[in-house]
């Protein structure tokens, strides 16, 4: 527990967490104090002069709350007629050269300055004078397009590339009110994590290019997920929306605060994952190797497994510690083997020190834990002696090359339960499409042994089952996720007293390094 | 009224040359310093009460005694020989005509706080004024003054000459760290204050170049012998810059605590041409304008400037007489600080060039009295909520002349 102040807030007393600055400490127990400029990830600049707050007997008395340390005894003053009027002064001096074009803006909804305008200002327009005319829609790279007229040069951007990136390609070019956020001429941004600066931007000067008036923000449902683009887990938001007559489409990930797994980042390519999720699914159903409804394919896989005499199951590691469960207690009523093979989903060398990992899945650390045989040895031991192998969601034909892929089909009957299109379906008797990661519940470890769970985000028009409910359809004993967390609480050691709603929003840090042994 | 300390050497020829400056005495009161306590150093200077001479006025012993005791980091001397302030225009004759009376106040105060190492920040427009700079520097190295050791003793002083590239906001004090280290010329958020954690992160002490150059003099002759000259609160001398609608524009050296209309009258001629006197600036271009009746009971010290609501400033004296369009002054001042306002803080960032564009509307014949309200309002809205008060340079001198002359802008919007 952190040391605790008490100071007094508009003369009413409050205890705060001592040292962090009045932003942070006031904003921990409720009380807001405007600011653009600053952020907790970047420290505080003091530029924007929006967070200026009376200090009573203070020296001197009027402060940035953002490079003020919350001190025993301090009275804060927020409400003071002199206070407001410095809010309405500073918002005033904000938007006199800023464009107003919030109809067109992507920002609309979510931005710092129509915010504050509504609470702290809120006064019609005095500006008579001409605007200052800065550069529009600046492709400044990595898909972020900037506009210098909205900008308010609170420097987040900048700092952010120097700061955390350490690429520097942004600068503050000019002085006085024409100073402008730029790159240097053909530099562009040139960083893994350069989106990060469109959901730092605290107004519509950085957009995506690629969520650029697709969508009003307002509409937008954003559910919290866990990105499965690699093994770090990162914490997002999933920001979805049933247009009218439509279904329901995911238009964008954004990153969301989990200060043991990502910060206040991610990566660009994870935050890309979504159009995965959109597109390139499975839609079509197949049973011994015609179209069909998905009732019908599942009931022939059900019929083919049955007739099988060597079965054979291969998961992804992207499942969820429910579905890998499932699918486990089903192939042992076969006594079958449970395979995890996936060295396609590793890029050694692919990640970084920050947050982008070699493996480009959620859950092997899971795999591990629930003691899935990952080896290529295992595999081909397995596929040698099966005639009918269940894929579920493992896109093979990352870990094996087309011939590897055709060959395999000519020896057994391949069948895919899986949410995304892949060479392998093309090749496979039985298809059977399920739900996505976006689309149901349930647990994931990462890279770091955290455990993190997840809940249903998105519900499409025809919703898809999850692969733990398909397991349950094929004959399995587990069919749902309570089913399944008694089978994890026995199986795995480090879980055997955790219950799914006890894993805290930031993750359960497994200290027991379980399963590590058996790592591919 | 003129008196000859700081400018003793300025009408000698060749006094800028090593040779002769120290045959009109310069370096020899280096035995005495060096005979001294830096302590006692800081000392006399505290007694002589010699004041910041870059503005603000600020007890230069005082400030020195902000330097925290026992740190293991280096401590810097930085030069503020920036003088960017429009009507300011006495450092550049230390500069010219007797830069060794500022190298010998930089070696006394570098033994006074315990610095190796002085930084001379220079204005970039000084193209001649830092050739003669570093001419002296060279020649004070040669003969031994500045190096590993000085004049012979156990004490080592290097001083590096950093241009600037043309920046008012330099000659803040943190703003002018930021520039030797050579990032974009903004001022930083204090505290910090640089006496704790200045340039590259190290205690530094930042003076005025008429400040260190008064040292020799206090050395030499005693903290007693300065305060001989000038007011109780504010002694010694200053250079005084008096331009604008006079007869005898220039630089003279004068006592602090004289009528300053009488020094005007007597030192610089008078108005020109024997016009009316309109109003005085008295300490540079960002310092309120006193109106004539002010004037006549304002002496030339920091006292009297703060009872009549203006600053003594960088001792850059306007005269305006009767035929000057405050106005269009005011147009003039306002596009210079909104020029030079580094875009840090949103007040002065935006707020100044709103500011003139209103001016330039009331100018134009277009404007109203609303826009003049909010010309005046907007300097209240501005002043005091950024950084540093660059946009209080501004908006104290345009209230002032709102305040006194509104008569004039009103008779644009009518």
């Amino acid at each position: 527990m952190a040391d605790m102040v008490k100071l007094s807030v508009n003369g009413q007393e409050v205890e705060v967490e001592s040292g962090k600055n009045l932003i942070d400490a006031l904003g921990a127990v409720g009380i807001e104090i405007p600011h653009l400029c600053y952020h907790p990830a970047l420290g505080a600049d003091g530029n924007c002069r929006m967070c200026l707050v009376g200090i009573e007997d203070g020296r001197p008395p009027l402060v940035p709350a953002c490079k003020t340390p919350a001190q025993e005894g301090m009275k804060v003053q927020l409400d003071t007629d002199k206070i407001k009027k410095i809010q309405r002064d500073i918002m005033e001096l904000e938007l006199i050269n800023h464009p107003i074009d919030c109809p067109i803006c992507d920002q609309a909804g979510e931005c710092s300055l129509q915010d504050y305008y509504m609470q702290y200002d809120g006064q019609t327009s005095r500006m008579n004078v001409p605007q200052v005319l800065k550069g529009k829609k600046l492709d400044f790279g990595c898909g972020v397009i900037h506009d210098q007229e909205r900008c308010v040069l609170c420097a987040r951007c900048v700092r952010f590339t120097r700061q955390v990136t350490k690429t520097g390609e942004l600068g503050i070019v000019n002085r006085t009110d024409a100073a402008r956020v730029n790159i240097f001429p053909g530099r562009p941004l040139d960083n893994r994590y350069a989106l990060n600066v469109v959901d730092l931007c605290p107004v519509g000067a950085m957009t995506s290019k690629d969520f650029r008036f697709k969508q009003r923000v307002w509409f937008l449902s954003k559910d919290k997920g866990i990105c499965h683009g690699c093994s770090k887990g990162c914490n997002i938001f999933i920001d979805h929306n049933r247009e009218k007559y439509k279904d329901d489409i995911i238009y964008r990930f954004r990153p969301r605060l989990n200060e043991q797994v990502n910060g206040y980042f991610i990566c660009d390519e994870g935050r890309m994952t979504y159009k995965k999720e959109n597109d390139g699914r499975i839609t079509q159903a197949k049973a011994n190797g015609d179209n069909c409804s998905n009732e019908k394919a599942v009931q022939s896989l059900k019929e083919a497994l049955g007739h099988a005499s060597k079965p054979a199951f291969l998961v992804s590691p992207n499942c969820s510690m429910e579905q890998i469960v499932a699918v486990k207690k089903l192939a042992s009523q076969h006594s079958a083997t449970v395979s995890g093979f996936s060295d396609g989903y590793i890029k050694p060398g692919d990640g970084d020190d920050f947050l982008i990992q070699d493996d480009k899945s959620a859950n092997r650390a899971g795999l591990e834990l629930l003691g899935i045989d990952l080896s290529k040895a295992t595999f081909d031991a397995l596929v040698e002696a099966t005639d009918l192998l269940i894929v579920f969601d493992n896109d093979l034909s990352m870990s094996l090359d087309e011939a590897a892929l055709s060959a395999l089909a000519g020896k057994t009957k391949i069948a895919v339960v899986g949410a995304y299109d892949s060479p392998l379906v093309g090749q496979a008797t039985f298809v059977y499409p399920v739900a996505s990661y976006s689309e149901y519940s349930g647990t994931v470890v990462n890279a770091d042994k955290v455990v993190q769970t997840f809940d249903t985000a998105v519900v499409k028009n025809d919703p898809l089952e999850d692969i733990v409910a398909v397991a349950g359809l094929l004959g399995g004993e587990i069919s749902d996720n309570n089913q399944a967390w008694k089978e994890i609480k026995v199986s795995v050691e480090a879980l055997k007293d955790v219950e799914p709603e006890m894993i805290p929003e930031q993750g359960l840090a497994l200290t027991v390094d379980e399963g590590s042994d058996d790592a591919a | 009224m003129q008196v000859k300390i700081l400018s003793a050497r300025f009408d000698i020829e060749d006094a800028h040359k090593i040779e002769v400056a120290k045959e009109h005495g310069a370096y020899a009161t280096l035995d005495k310093v060096f005979s001294m306590e830096p302590a006692e150093v800081i000392e006399e200077v505290k007694n002589s009460g010699l004041r910041g001479r870059g503005g603000a006025g600020f007890p230069t012993g005082l400030k020195w005694s902000f330097l925290p005791k026992g740190i293991d980091k280096p401590v810097y001397l930085a030069v503020n020989s920036d003088e960017s302030e429009p009507a300011t225009f006495k450092d550049r004759y230390i500069l010219v005509r007797d830069p060794h009376m500022l190298i010998e106040g930089i070696i006394i105060c570098c033994y006074a706080i315990r610095s190796n190492h002085a930084y001379i920040y220079i204005r970039g427009e000084y193209t001649t004024q830092v050739k003669a700079l570093q001419a002296a520097i060279d020649e004070a190295y040669a003969a031994g003054y500045l190096g590993n050791t000085v004049d012979g003793k156990d004490y080592a002083v290097d001083i590096t000459v950093h241009r600037g590239a043309g920046a008012y906001v330099c000659g803040e004090e943190t703003a002018l760290l930021e520039s030797i280290e050579g990032k974009k010329g903004q001022p930083r958020s204090k505290p910090p204050f640089p006496a704790v954690e200045g340039l590259y992160g190290c205690p530094t002490i930042i003076n005025n170049v008429q400040s260190i150059a008064s040292l020799p003099f206090i050395i030499t002759n005693g903290a007693d012998a300065y305060k001989a000259y000038g007011t109780e609160k504010s002694p010694g001398t200053h250079l005084f810059g008096i331009s604008g609608l006079v007869e005898k524009p220039g630089m003279y050296e004068l006592p602090l605590g004289l009528p300053i209309l009488e020094v005007i009258e007597k030192v610089a001629g008078g108005v020109k041409g024997g016009k009316k006197l309109k109003g005085v600036i008295p300490g540079g271009s960002s310092t309120p304008v006193l109106t004539p009746e002010e004037a006549k009971t304002v002496t030339l010290d920091y006292e009297s400037m703060a009872e009549h609501k203006t600053m003594f400033g960088s001792g850059g004296i306007v005269v305006l007489d009767e035929d000057v369009d405050v106005v269009k002054l005011v147009k003039n001042l306002i596009d210079f600080y909104h020029h030079e306002s580094c875009g840090q803080c949103t007040p002065c960032r935006e707020g100044l060039g709103w500011m003139l564009k209103i001016v330039k509307k009331i100018l134009s014949g277009n404007g109203t009295i609303d826009d003049v309200n909010l010309l005046r309002e907007l300097c209240d809205n501005i002043e005091m909520k950024t950084v540093c008060v660059l946009s209080a340079a501004c908006t104290m001198p345009v209230r002032a002349f709102l305040d006194k002359f509104r008569h004039e802008f009103e008779a644009y919007v009518q």
